[in-house]
């Protein structure tokens, strides 16, 4: 304790006047002279012993008032934070990033990530301002700046594990966004993570000016154990018309000590299938292979759980299947040739996701009946059907597809020409010379896209000796070409649905594209684009945001249940964001429609970002540098301390404050008691 | 200030104002006088040769008292007996012990009593009676015996008294019956604090010779009512004691204490034959003065 002015505690010496007033008072109080006491004497008077007792609290009151008054006046302040206040120097805006990503759910480290904080906010000056950001995949400003350090605790105490994977890049931009609009020099971003490397690339645009500190606080454990499930595959199989599944989990031991005998429980739709044991070395992976089981509906809930360890949160991996649905397929082909359509066909029958279901049909045989319910349509190198055109339009401006293989047979209507994609030429035949070859392929379109990276798909290979020639229209969008440059491929939309024109037949007549290894992909490449085919999803990833508009055929509006148990509506317009979920927990999503509770709910399982199982810590001092480009610690790159005033400290402190409103109220307490009392006693 | 004054030409005798005089002798004439022109009663002391009645003559009378009309008619010799010869020792008793010192508001009570004696001095004086005074307090001050030279020896001496030691009533007393060998009037100024069989006791001697005794008790108003509001310490002038009071608590307690007191006076004086007259400071000196003659008047009837 010292004091500003310490000179006014020469008014200390005030103490004594209560105290002489007092003593006075006794001696000089008032002395009545009268003739005789005979009387009085007679009567017995009132005790002066309780008068005294009151009379001495009510001195200490005064004494105490007097004394409290020539403290304030003195300016006192506590040496002790004269320290801390120098060494804070000044006024802070500090920003606190907790990251409360899945994997600060590891043992205890959310309790230390919070206590680090709490730390820091008990820490705060009284002009200090700190703001709380939360983050994991994103960052999210959760309590403004503010100097009050109970809500700031609150809201600490309040934060919970998120399902979401680590990402600094936004948490450190958002901090830093936060410290540029501060008018406070000091500026410091503390950043509470278990660190994972994972969650820094390197390449974030995150960077601190000159001026704003980031000081790092680690709660990373040394010898991390973590088994997860990092992702779980399927293999189908028909069995007695019903679809028979096999469950393949894959294991990731992160620890550096190998487990064994751990086991991995396969549960589907509440029911406990098999529980098989798996060891995995450390840093290593393995899987298991469940019995398969006959999948009964759509909406089939299923979770593996591979045994506990501190992270429990990874080692569970949900999924959510329905049964496969075929793409139905017509193929028509010419009359005169029976075997036109082997390759396709053959090509097409292999595989399982999707499966296609074939029809076959020559053109003369076409009634429209035979395009009910196709998803695609192909007309390989045929004259086209004189009957059912018009179903044929109808059902691709319905959002079917029609591959159109354009061959010397190939004919098309005038009155159908806004089906086909440009308008057909002359055939060009390359058998002399030097054959064709496919010059150019639109990698970006969805069909090519699985042949974009290198030695995805060699289409060079193939021979073409003779193809269509075509003319695209303008609104027509070139998939392919010849080396000569001729359209080998070429897109159009119709309504809802696809057309696409292959120039060249797709089997041995004239290419030898059907004997390339691209062939089959290629040819499921075009089918699946054609028919809208989109793989089922079992499970999405938190972070995912999914439109539920384009997944959910039904526009009534819905009830979303997330794993939590928090309910939300969404309207069925699809409009804006109401059709779109981010999917923020861990578990799985119930949606259904609102009013009926008829009906297997609509099911989305989601799971953790594999990426948040790995636990190797990165260095605090790299990120650090990287962000601010110091390359030595933060807290020596820290502006020296500013040496406070005394006359600072005394100010930030206003002890004479408290010491002055004390004072008076002793003052104000001592008048009304010594009122009250003189009133109903009249002592003196 | 008129409500007080019963008596018309009450004015001259207010004690604050007679306080400003500062003559006693004039200040007696002021008040005696303006008393008796207000009073308009003469007769209570007329001449004092007046006739009283004829009785017969006997040898050794003075010849010269034969009433010789009375002779001529009835040719007997009587003589003729007079009034006149009412002159008597009036004696002033005044205690001077220090608690007459006492003043709440007015003058002190034997600045009071003073004024008071002067006045029945100044009267006896007209009425060519002796005058003399005793001032005592545990003992007798001073003493002048009754002569009817010693009028103004006695107003000096009730101008000289001063209140300045203990008082002993009733020791005082019993010593001082000792010093009255002829019968006259005693006044006895006193504020009387003693037990009231002890002050009988005491006054008893002072009857033993015939004396008339007239008591005035004087007192302050404050001694009557106690009409004190904070809290103090009380001292007491004859002893020095000091007690803390709050006398808001003992008030009623103290005017009974000294209304019995005073009843308890009154009610032996009374069985003793002793005129008794409670004096407040706060008032004019015409109660005194007509207690004093009231009372004179009495006795001549007596006799």
């Amino acid at each position: 304790m010292a004091f500003l002015t310490p000179a006014f505690l020469i008014g200390l010496a005030a103490l004594a006047v209560p105290v002489l007033v007092h003593l006075i008072q006794r001696e000089r109080k008032r002395v009545v002279e009268f003739p005789s006491l005979m009387f009085v004497r007679r009567i017995p008077y009132q005790s002066v012993r309780r008068r005294r007792i009151r009379h001495w609290a009510l001195l200490l009151l005064r004494v105490a008032a007097v004394a409290l008054l020539v403290l304030a006046f003195a300016r006192p302040f506590f040496k002790r934070n004269v320290a801390a206040a120098a060494a804070t120097g000044g006024a802070r805006e500090i920003v606190v990033l907790l990251d409360q990503s899945a994997s600060m759910g590891y043992g205890d480290h959310w309790q230390r990530a919070r206590d680090a904080a709490r730390s820091i906010v008990r820490g705060l000056g009284r002009d200090d301002r700190a703001t709380l950001v939360l983050f994991s995949r994103n960052a999210e400003e959760n309590m403004r700046a503010t100097s009050d350090r109970t809500r700031l605790e609150a809201a600490i105490n309040t934060a919970k594990v998120s399902s979401g994977a680590t990402r600094y890049g936004p948490a450190l931009k958002l901090a830093e966004s936060i410290l540029s609009r501060s008018n406070i020099k000091r500026r410091e971003a503390v950043l509470i993570s278990d660190f994972q490397k994972t969650g820094w690339s390197g390449s974030e645009d995150a960077h601190f000016p000159d001026g704003m500190v980031l000081t790092t606080t680690s709660v990373a454990s040394k010898n991390t154990a973590n088994l997860s499930v990092p992702s779980v595959s399927f293999g189908r199989a028909s069995f007695s018309g019903q679809e028979r599944i096999t469950v393949n989990a894959g294991l990731s031991n992160k620890g550096d000590e190998p487990v064994r005998d751990v086991p991995v429980t396969l549960t589907v739709d509440g029911h406990e299938l098999e529980t098989l044991r798996a060891a995995v070395g450390a840093h290593a992976s393995a899987s298991v292979t469940f019995a398969p089981f006959t999948l009964a509906g759509p909406n089939v809930r299923g979770t593996v759980r591979a045994g506990t360890d501190p992270l429990p949160a990874d080692n569970n991996f949900h999924f959510v299947l329905t049964p496969s649905q075929p793409v139905s397929l017509a193929v028509v082909d010419s009359v005169d040739r029976s075997d036109e359509s082997l390759f396709l066909t053959k090509a097409l029958s292999i595989g399982a996701t999707p499966a296609f279901q074939i029809e076959t049909t020559s053109a003369s045989r076409v009634v429209p009946a035979t395009y009910d319910k196709r998803s695609v349509v192909i007309l390989n190198d045929t004259p086209f059907p004189t009957t059912g055109g018009s179903a044929l339009k109808r059902l691709v401006e319905h959002g079917s597809g029609l591959l159109v293989i354009a061959g010397d047979h190939t004919t098309w209507p005038a009155t159908e020409a806004d089906l086909l994609p440009g308008r057909l030429g002359a055939a060009v035949d390359r058998t002399s010379g030097r054959s064709g070859s496919l010059g150019f392929l639109d990698y970006s379109h969805p069909v090519f896209e699985v042949f974009k990276a290198p030695r995805s798909g060699d289409f060079s290979a193939a021979h073409f000796f003779r193809y269509r020639s075509i003319e695209p229209g303008p609104a027509d969008r070139v998939l392919a070409r010849y080396d000569d440059g001729a359209p080998a491929a070429i897109e159009r939309k119709v309504g809802l649905g696809r057309v696409i024109a292959w120039t060249s037949p797709l089997d041995d007549t004239s290419t030898d594209i059907a004997v390339k290894p691209v062939y089959l992909p290629l040819v499921h490449q075009l089918v699946k684009y054609l028919a809208h085919y989109e793989a089922p999803t079992s499970w999405f990833t938190v972070g995912q945001v999914l439109d539920l508009s384009a997944r959910l055929r039904n526009r009534a509006a819905r009830i979303i249940v997330s794993p939590s148990g928090e309910r939300s509506t969404q309207s069925g317009s699809g409009e804006g964001a109401e059709g779109l979920l981010e999917l923020t927990d861990q578990g799985v999503y119930e949606i259904r429609p609102t009013g009926t509770g008829n009906g297997r709910p609509e099911a989305i399982a989601v799971n953790l970002d594999p990426a948040e199982s790995d636990l190797a810590p990165l260095d605090p001092n790299e990120l650090v540098a990287s962000v601010t480009g110091h390359a030595t610690s933060m807290f020596d790159a820290a502006p020296p301390a500013q040496e406070l005033t005394r006359e600072d400290v005394e100010r930030r402190q206003s002890l004479w404050w408290y010491l002055m409103l004390t004072g008076v109220v002793l003052l104000a307490v001592e008048t009304v008691i010594s009122n009250r009392l003189s009133r109903k006693e009249k002592f003196l | 200030m008129s409500e007080t004054h019963s008596i018309p030409g009450a004015r001259f005798v207010d004690p604050k104002i007679l306080q400003r005089v500062g003559n006693l002798e004039l200040l007696a004439r002021t008040v005696v006088e303006g008393f008796i022109n207000g009073l308009h009663r003469a007769p209570f002391f007329g001449a004092s040769i007046d006739f009283a009645e004829h009785r017969g003559y006997v040898p050794g009378d003075d010849i010269r008292r034969v009433d010789w009309r009375v002779y001529a008619r009835t040719d007997r010799y009587y003589v003729k007996q007079y009034e006149a010869d009412t002159n008597t020792n009036v004696s002033i008793l005044l205690d001077v012990s220090r608690s007459m010192q006492f003043a709440s508001r007015g003058i002190p009570k034997l600045e009071y009593a003073c004024f008071v004696g002067a006045c029945l001095c100044y009267l006896a004086q007209r009425q060519r009676d002796r005058v003399g005074i005793i001032t005592f307090d545990n003992d007798i001050v001073s003493h002048v015996p009754p002569s009817a030279k010693h009028f103004n020896v006695t107003l000096h001496t009730l101008d000289r008294a001063r209140a300045e030691r203990p008082g002993n009533l009733v020791a005082t007393l019993t010593k001082m019956a000792e010093h009255f060998k002829r019968r006259g009037i005693l006044i006895l100024l006193s504020d009387f604090y003693e037990e009231p069989d002890a002050i009988l006791e005491a006054i008893k001697p002072l009857r033993f010779l015939g004396n008339d005794l007239i008591v005035f008790h004087v007192l302050d108003p404050a001694e009557l009512d106690f009409g004190y509001e904070d809290a103090s310490s009380f001292q007491d002038l004859e002893t020095g004691e000091q007690i803390p009071v709050v006398p808001e608590s003992l008030r009623a307690e103290y005017r009974s204490l000294i209304r019995a007191h005073l009843d308890s006076l009154t009610t032996k004086f009374s069985e003793h034959r002793i005129d008794y007259t409670v004096l407040n400071t706060a008032e004019p000196l015409d109660r005194a003065l007509f207690s004093y003659l009231s009372s004179r008047e009495r006795l001549m009837r007596v006799r």
